[in-house]
């Protein structure tokens, strides 16, 4: 055998080897954010159990849509904005931060202003 | 008058927290999850009928219509129980348009249920994959809604619909 031919049948198998493991990537690399995305999703036919957890049918469907949306090219923000639309926010666990929401946000804080006010005027109140 | 200064962070918070679970507890059933498709457009669909693969319904073919969409299939108990009712909605109202979508289920099957307990839909689209059922926001079988004649959802019902249902919840928009 020719060192040419070698080389040629060795650059081949090297070509494939790297495009066996991007796309072997690529597919653990969806799994994988289907896996973290669906366990922020709520199962809505389960009790308290993410689709990701779940097995049932609605679960099975949504992991399914959720895989076809990211083979698609589609973002996590695109998904969740697909099944907010179809669903309501209740398919989240963690509710989106928006102006329907903000109380939620924003409401801790205010509680910690306030407990911080309630302090200080008790201690200047001990001191005097 | 110290007090009352000490005492008003308390009864802010106190009010906001009272505020805050009225709010919270009004109108929140765990067992009706809420619609996201109320008071929206007709989601986009495309479907062939049940008995003839060439004949197509669109979105676009329900314009104009007042239409109660129900999804159902041969498999689901609870289907057949409100199934009786669609024969009483479509003589009571012939000119409003029942779409059945048949969801993941055999034709074969399908066709025998309508068969024998009847076939009281204008149009049986298939749903073989679910995404019909999907764009809709379909928890589980039964579920109907009504749309009104600009194509918008006006009603959504989980469940087999019962006589009760029909009399206080869908005929008055009817």
């Amino acid at each position: 055998m020719k060192l040419s031919h070698f080389f040629r049948i060795l650059r081949t198998i090297i070509l494939f080897f790297i495009c066996f493991t991007f796309k072997t990537y690529a597919v653990e690399n969806i799994d994988e954010r289907v896996k973290n995305l669906t366990l922020e999703l709520r199962c809505m036919t389960c009790q308290n159990q993410s689709i990701y957890d779940s097995d049932a049918e609605f679960s099975n469907d949504i992991k399914k849509i959720v895989k076809l949306k990211f083979q698609e090219g589609k973002s996590e923000h695109d998904i969740k904005k697909f099944l907010v639309e179809r669903y309501g926010e209740y398919i989240l666990f963690r509710p989106l931060m928006n102006y329907n929401n903000i109380f939620l946000w924003v409401f801790p804080f205010i509680l910690l202003i306030i407990g911080l006010f309630f302090i200080i005027i008790k201690t200047k109140g001990k001191k005097a | 008058m110290n007090r009352i200064i000490i005492l008003i962070p308390l009864i802010i918070l106190l009010t906001i927290c009272i505020f805050s679970l009225i709010y919270l507890l009004s109108d929140k059933d765990p067992n009706k999850p809420p619609s996201a498709l109320l008071n929206k457009n007709v989601p986009v669909f495309e479907s062939s009928s049940l008995y003839n693969d060439k004949e197509i319904i669109k979105t676009i073919n329900i314009k104009n219509k007042k239409t109660l969409i129900n999804f159902f299939a041969s498999w689901c108990s609870p289907c057949k129980i409100e199934h009786p009712l669609f024969f009483e909605i479509r003589e009571k109202y012939p000119d409003l348009y029942l779409l059945g979508f048949n969801h993941k289920d055999l034709a074969s099957a399908a066709k025998k249920y309508l068969k024998d307990d009847g076939n009281p839909y204008d149009f049986v689209g298939v749903d073989s994959d679910g995404l019909i059922a999907l764009e809709f926001g379909v928890f589980g079988l039964p579920e109907s809604y009504l749309i009104n004649e600009d194509g918008k959802i006006i009603y959504k019902f989980m469940g087999p619909i019962t006589k009760d249902v029909l009399k206080n919840e869908i005929e008055p928009l009817l």
